[in-house]
């Protein structure tokens, strides 16, 4: 997919931006109702990595001559594997479907707007994107500390693996752009 | 086995609490917990032990207002946001001084008031008077004291926790003032949602230290820190005399100069 005019390239920082929210909120809602503390600890660390990501990809938003803080809803396929993530109650679950399922693949997303997108003319993006990704990379690390602080913590359910994968595989689609506006009629 | 004889907490004030794992014992009134005098010698342990569920609380309380109220503008989310993170660190933070004083996670009861008292409050304005401007500028105040306290003890590292812990609590209840004074002056049905969320906390409190929980007198108002938190002059000149009288009326009662 190429990212090749602002409209685009607005509709796609804004989908990043309206998956970062869900994220962050996601989290939060995690905090109170997972009992372990390191867990806890986890998920709230990075409620505010996720708040950031939003803030910057929503200043990038209207200066792509879209709203601030311009929030595109993903594609209802999208929205599934969003919704599946926020409904997981066991605390191990929820951990490796953030970190080694969604965060992942989230990621896979971003190197793809990288490289669908002119490098030199949306730059500022680039570089918004950029921060995200080395964000991604420390969450994952911190994962793998948790995992040693707590070694007890891994999915049990037989069918854990199966929903991983469908959870960690959005579809590619993701995006759900605009329609163009009509062009203006020279009379 | 014998039950402790206290009255149930009203549950109009009170709603459920956050989870906890099978670690903790989680008590509801501040007289079930271990409350030791201070020459004791685990009095630091359990201090420390139940700082690290107090921040625990106040980390679950921004990560539910980011939840309960989705239509609250950005820029008051990414402060509860930042808030959220900063008490997780703190959480942390207490953990590791539990566990490298030799202590760990659980070895004493915690209570989840805070978080049980915030539940019954349905406005964010309501929420952030009760918690970032009340119980987080008594924290505040206890901090303030606490430096000093661990620097007279020469424990300059804890000095140092505590320091990094009051930039964090001033920046928490700075956003909250700020946004408020914003609110204030958007709605004034604001003033009502705030004085009933006021009310509603000051009764739960009550209800969670009856019988000597709220016996402390050796701290007052650390006024500095709250003028930098945005409270007005006026706002800690009325919390200074409300501290001092607090504080001599417990003194009156415990006979102690």
């Amino acid at each position: 997919m190429g990212y090749t005019t602002i409209r685009e390239r607005a509709d796609a920082v804004g989908t990043f931006r309206f998956i970062s929210v869900n994220l962050m909120e996601t989290l939060a809602r995690w905090v109170p109702t997972t009992p372990e503390l390191e867990a806890k600890i986890l998920f709230g660390r990075h409620i505010w990595d996720m708040a950031q990501e939003a803030d910057g990809l929503g200043q990038r938003t209207s200066e792509l001559r879209a709203p601030l803080h311009y929030n595109a809803r993903p594609t209802d396929g999208y929205m599934q594997t969003l919704d599946a993530l926020a409904a997981l109650t066991d605390t191990a679950e929820r951990a490796e479907a953030m970190y080694d399922g969604v965060l992942p693949d989230l990621e896979a997303r971003y190197r793809d707007y990288l490289a669908g997108t002119n490098q030199m003319q949306d730059e500022p993006t680039v570089r918004v994107i950029e921060r995200v990704l080395s964000d991604l990379a420390r969450m994952r690390e911190d994962y793998v500390r948790f995992q040693a602080q707590r070694p007890d913590l891994r999915p049990q359910a037989k069918d854990w693996k199966d929903r991983l994968a469908a959870i960690a595989n959005g579809p590619a689609d993701f995006v759900a752009f605009r329609t163009a506006p009509p062009q203006a009629l020279e009379v | 086995m014998t039950t402790p004889c206290h009255p149930a907490l009203d549950p109009a004030l009170f709603g459920e609490g956050p989870a906890r794992d099978e670690r903790f014992t989680v008590k509801e009134i501040w007289v079930d917990m271990v409350n030791l005098p201070e020459d004791d010698p685990e009095w630091k342990m359990e201090f420390f032990h139940r700082q690290m569920n107090e921040e625990c609380n106040v980390l679950e309380n921004a990560a539910s207002n980011i939840v309960d109220f989705p239509d609250a503008d950005w820029n008051i989310r990414y402060w509860l946001a930042r808030q959220a993170a900063d008490e997780a660190r703190h959480v942390d933070t207490y953990r590791e001084i539990v566990e490298q004083r030799g202590g760990h996670v659980g070895q004493y009861p915690v209570m989840n008031f805070q978080y049980r008292i915030l539940r019954r409050i349905d406005t964010l304005i309501g929420r952030l008077a009760v918690q970032n401007r009340t119980f987080e500028a008594d924290g505040l105040d206890a901090v303030t004291h606490a430096i000093d306290e661990a620097r007279r003890d020469g424990d300059e590292p804890l000095a140092e926790m505590y320091e990094t812990q009051q930039a964090d609590e001033v920046l928490h209840i700075r956003f909250a003032n700020d946004w408020i004074k914003e609110q204030l002056k958007v709605d004034p049905m604001n003033v009502l949602h705030m004085s009933r969320a006021l009310t509603h906390g000051a009764r739960a409190f009550e209800q969670v230290f009856a019988d000597g929980g709220t016996d402390v007198a050796k701290y007052g108002v650390a006024t500095d820190a709250r003028l930098e938190a945005g409270f007005s002059a006026g706002e800690v000149d009325v919390a200074v005399e409300q501290s001092d009288a607090r504080r001599a009326a417990v003194r009156e009662r415990l006979g102690v100069d």
